[in-house]
Parts: C-alpha cells; sequence; structure tokens
C-alpha cells in the first residue's frame, strides 16, 4: 500500500493533476473557516499520537487546545470565523506530523527489536 | 610445580604492572584536530575491551549561567541521538553484552563502555554519536531533569557528600568550588541550555578517547573515520580565571538535627602528594579486627566517634582531610581532638608511620590499576594532562615534608549538624 503511495506521490503527472485540486479541497473541508489546522484533526485516541502531543512545546500545546476550543465552540452555535480570522494558508503547517512519525518509527523499532529472532552464528 | 609454573604466568605480568608502566606504554597519540588517544593492549588473553570518552566538562567550568549543567550532560548520556534512539543504543549494548556508563567528576564527564574487543568499533561510534550528535530533546530533558533531581536530593540527603562538597565550596569557591550536583532550582531549564553547555566544551582539545584491550593505532583510526574528527580544533581554550585558588580558614555549616553530626577538615596540598597524605592520616582499615595504628584510628578508637580520611587531586590542586562523625553533643570535643592529633602526631609523624603511608599508597594504586575502570581513569588524566604528576611513586622524605607544612597551614571545613553544638575552624589552632 506504501508503495503504491509513494508511486503515486512521486509521478509528476499525477501531481500536475491534483496540484490545483489540492487548494479547492482543502478550502472545502471548512477547517480552517473554524481557525483550525490540518493537524488539529489527526485522530487523537491513539497511543502514538497521545505520545507525539505529549512533546509538542509548552507553547504549541496551549496554542493548539485554544484552537480546539474556539472550533468547538463555533460548531456548536453554528457560525463561522470572520474571514480575515481564518486560518492562513502559511498558518496551516505540520506542527505535530513530524512528531506522529517519530513516535511511529520508536514504536516499529521497538516491535522490530521485541521480535527478534537470534541466528547462530 | 606445575601450578606454581601457571601461576607464575598469569600472576607475572599483573604483577609488574603498575602505574608508571600504564602511564611510559602508552604513549599519547593526537589527532588532526586535536583529540587525545591512548590506549594500553591490556591482558592480551582477555577477550574485554573498554573504551573512555572524556570530555573536560565537569562542574569547574560551570558559570553562574550554567549552575548544574554538567550533571544534566551526565545524564543526557546514551539519550536520542540523529543516528540511533536511546532505545536502540540500549538494546544493541545488550545483544552485544556491554555496559554503558556515564559518569560526572569536578573536571571531566566520562561516557564509558566495556565490551568485547569484536565490537569496538561499534561502540567507537555509539560514542562519538553521543558526544556530537545527541538531540538533547525537550520531551527528554523532562525524564532527565527527574533524575537529575533526584540524585541531587539524595546527595543532598547523605551528610558524607553534604560535607565533601562543602569543603570543596569553602576551599576553591568558585570553580572547583561548583556542586557535582544540579542545584534544586538550577538555571539550566531546557534541552537547548545543556546543549549550548556541551557544545562550549566540545573542541578537539578538551577531548580524548582511551581504551584498554585495543592497539592505540587502531583507536586512532576508528576516532578519525567517526564523527569527532569533524570537531573544531580549537586550542583547549579555558575559561578565564579558572585556575583553583585554595582559600584557608572558611567553613560552611549545613543545619541538620540529626543525632550524628559530621564535620570535615580539609586542608589545600599539591594534587601529587594528595593521596599519600590522605594514607598519613590513615583512617583506613586494612585489618579486619583491627582499626590500625596511626594517631587518628587510635583517637577515635578510644573515644567513641568515626574519622574517615579523603583526598582528591585535580590537575591544578589537592585537598586532603578527614571526615570526623560523632553524636551531635560530642562533635565539637571530637573535633579539637582530632585538630590536636593532626597537628602534633600526624604533622610530625615518625618515619615509621611515613614509611606505612608510603606502602598502603603503593598498594593503592596498584589496587586502583589492577581494575579496566582505574586504568582508563589514569589514562584519561594522562591524555588530557590532569594528574600526570600524581602517578609518579612517592617518596618517604618529599611525603614527610609535605606533611610538614600540609597538616600546620590553615584548612578549610564543612559542618553537617547544629551550628549551636558544631566547631568553628578558626578556633582549632591552625
Amino acid at each position: 500500500m506504501e508503495a503504491i503511495a509513494r508511486v503515486v506521490q512521486n509521478n509528476g503527472a499525477f501531481r500536475a493533476i491534483c496540484r490545483p485540486l489540492a487548494g479547492t479541497w482543502v478550502k472545502l473541508s471548512g477547517y480552517r473557516r473554524l481557525g483550525l489546522r490540518y493537524d488539529d484533526l489527526l485522530r487523537e485516541e491513539t497511543p502514538i499520537i497521545q505520545e507525539a502531543i505529549g512533546r509538542l512545546s509548552r507553547q504549541e500545546t496551549d496554542l493548539r487546545v485554544y484552537r480546539q476550543k474556539c472550533a468547538f465552540q463555533l460548531s456548536l452555535s453554528h457560525q463561522e470565523l470572520p474571514r480575515d480570522q481564518w486560518t492562513k494558508a502559511e498558518d496551516d503547517y505540520k506542527y505535530l506530523q513530524p512528531l506522529v512519525d517519530e513516535v511511529a518509527a520508536e514504536h516499529a523499532e521497538r516491535d522490530a527489536f521485541n521480535s527478534m529472532a537470534a541466528v547462530r552464528k | 610445580m606445575l601450578q606454581s609454573k601457571v601461576a607464575a604466568r598469569v600472576v607475572g605480568p599483573l604483577a609488574t604492572r603498575g602505574y608508571a608502566s600504564v602511564a611510559s606504554s602508552a604513549p599519547v597519540v593526537s589527532t588532526a584536530n586535536g583529540i587525545k588517544i591512548a590506549a594500553v593492549d591490556g591482558a592480551p588473553d582477555s577477550p574485554l575491551a573498554s573504551i573512555s570518552l572524556v570530555i573536560k566538562a565537569g562542574s569547574r567550568f560551570e558559570t553562574a549561567e550554567t549552575a548544574g549543567a554538567a550533571h544534566y550532560l551526565k545524564a543526557f548520556g546514551f539519550r536520542n541521538t540523529q543516528d540511533r534512539t536511546s532505545f536502540r543504543t540500549i538494546r544493541e549494548a545488550e545483544l552485544n553484552g556491554a555496559t554503558l556508563t556515564a559518569e560526572a567528576t569536578r573536571e571531566n564527564i566520562t561516557y564509558r563502555v566495556q565490551c568485547f574487543k569484536e565490537a569496538v568499533p561499534y561502540f567507537v561510534q555509539v560514542l562519538a554519536e553521543v558526544a556530537t550528535a545527541t538531540k538533547f530533546a525537550e520531551h527528554e530533558f523532562r525524564d532527565v531533569a527527574k533524575v537529575v533531581a533526584l540524585e541531587s536530593l539524595s546527595a543532598r540527603s547523605d551528610p558524607a557528600t553534604l560535607a565533601l562538597g562543602g569543603v570543596h565550596q569553602a576551599a576553591f569557591r568558585s570553580g572547583l568550588g561548583n556542586s557535582l550536583y544540579a542545584p534544586a532550582a538550577s538555571p539550566v531549564a531546557t534541552g537547548d541550555a545543556v546543549r549550548q553547555y556541551a557544545q562550549g566544551a566540545l573542541t578537539g582539545g578538551r577531548v580524548a578517547v582511551v581504551a584498554t584491550g585495543v592497539d592505540a593505532d587502531t583507536l586512532a583510526k576508528l576516532v578519525g573515520e567517526s564523527g569527532l574528527a569533524e570537531l573544531p580544533g580549537a586550542a583547549a581554550a579555558e575559561t578565564a580565571g579558572m585556575a583553583a585558588a585554595f582559600t584557608g580558614g572558611a567553613q560552611q555549616v549545613y543545619e541538620s538535627a540529626s543525632p550524628v553530626a559530621h564535620y570535615a577538615l580539609a586542608f589545600g596540598c599539591e594534587p601529587r602528594s594528595a593521596h599519600a597524605l590522605g594514607s598519613l592520616l590513615g583512617t583506613q582499615r586494612r585489618l579486619k579486627w583491627s582499626g590500625g595504628v596511626s594517631a587518628l584510628s587510635r583517637l577515635a578508637a578510644a573515644e567513641g566517634f568515626r574519622t574517615e580520611a579523603f583526598s582528591f587531586a585535580y590537575s591544578d590542586a589537592g585537598l586532603v582531610g578527614v571526615l570526623v562523625s560523632a553524636p551531635s553533643a560530642q562533635i565539637k570535643g571530637a573535633v579539637e581532638k582530632v585538630a590536636a592529633t593532626i597537628q602534633k602526631d600526624v604533622a610530625g609523624a615518625a618515619p615509621d608511620a611515613i614509611q606505612r603511608a608510603a606502602a598502603a599508597t603503593a598498594v593503592d594504586v596498584a589496587d586502583v590499576l589492577a581494575t579496566q575502570k582505574g586504568q582508563l581513569r589514569a589514562l584519561g588524566a594522562i591524555a588530557l594532562g590532569q594528574s600526570a604528576a600524581a602517578l609518579e611513586a612517592v617518596d618517604a622524605a618529599a611525603l614527610a615534608s609535605a606533611a610538614k607544612t600540609v597538616f600546620k597551614s590553615k584548612p578549610v571545613a564543612a559542618a553537617v549538624g547544629l551550628s549551636q553544638t558544631t566547631a568553628y575552624v578558626d578556633t582549632l589552632g591552625f
């Protein structure tokens, strides 16, 4: 599955088709209208993401909680932020994904060591 | 007959190996960027090797802004690096049957590995990564800080450690007087602060790689291939004003309501004679049912308190003295008697006492050097030019004259007990 994803990602023609659609897709999905970032939408209830969230700096954690509270309140009252307060494209960077990748790699490494087979030389 | 021949073959090389022979048989090589490398082959039959990476970054190099950084740096040993997670380092060490140790002294931070000879190239790589590529991540700092806080707390609650730290502080103030343990409110509060302290210390001239059971040329080649080769090769620029100066007459008092009080009395001396002078104080128990015949141990046995001699040798200063422990109400009298005995019987020690001290020192030194750990310590000190002088044999005449001057000089002291009942150094008659 990952191999297919990599081929698709590295395929120039495919990228050329998808690039223009990506912006529209993000716009339509609407999370930026609530002031969220894409990484706020990652499913929290896994050990890996819990650990990654624990590794965020204090400031990032505070901002994340603030964004989620705002979005929750807006969602409850069926409102959107005024247009000038929507998340800007340059603010929508991946602040959590690198940590998630790091923790996932550590878990994979741990599993690999724990299921290691001894080979007699 | 056969047995004795075998015994001679085994014991022979061990018996002839001494401090001086370790020093002379291990020429110190410098790499292009100034890293010092020294190695002894050790016992050729042994499959074991050990490697130490020594960085001159101990607590004496801390400033007001970095107080406690050396302790944190030690605790960051073998944590996540750019190339290897800490989990992997530890699991691979376990698979290799190796032991990893991090150690902090007032002068050096040492990362040590004991492993099989085949695994040496791998562990030189690991040590180089620890020194040059540790991540010092924030989430790790939170874990490390817990370990550091526990070590500091247990050091503060151990009266002997407290008293010995106190005499350093009284004697040297800053520099060598800095605590080995991070203070409770250390200004070092982020992983970045530890990284900056480490990078400040990581120049070629302040790093040594020493090993036993490895050929020096092989070791130099391995270090040249590792990340250590890219360290800046600046000269060993030590911060100005770092030279240690002993100031006598000061005393630290740590309030403690414990029923047992402790009092450390310490004299400044040459680093080369520190250990021998410690033996001359002669409180170490060498026979099972006897406290010894030295003046201090006889006094302690008769009066019912405890004395324990200590000595510290640093690159440019030495400290020798005695730690007295007695019931809180009797500590003052005990210390006064110990001080009088030192002035009378130790400063003017009889030739046989001097002879005993010289013999005891020779045994202690040989004993330390019979272990890989002791050899590594000695090699590290030689490579960084720290205490090569201390490795020479003790001369009885020199020891007698050193005792006369050192034990009549003005000492420093640290008391752990009640300020009302403890002794004060300026009233002890030195």
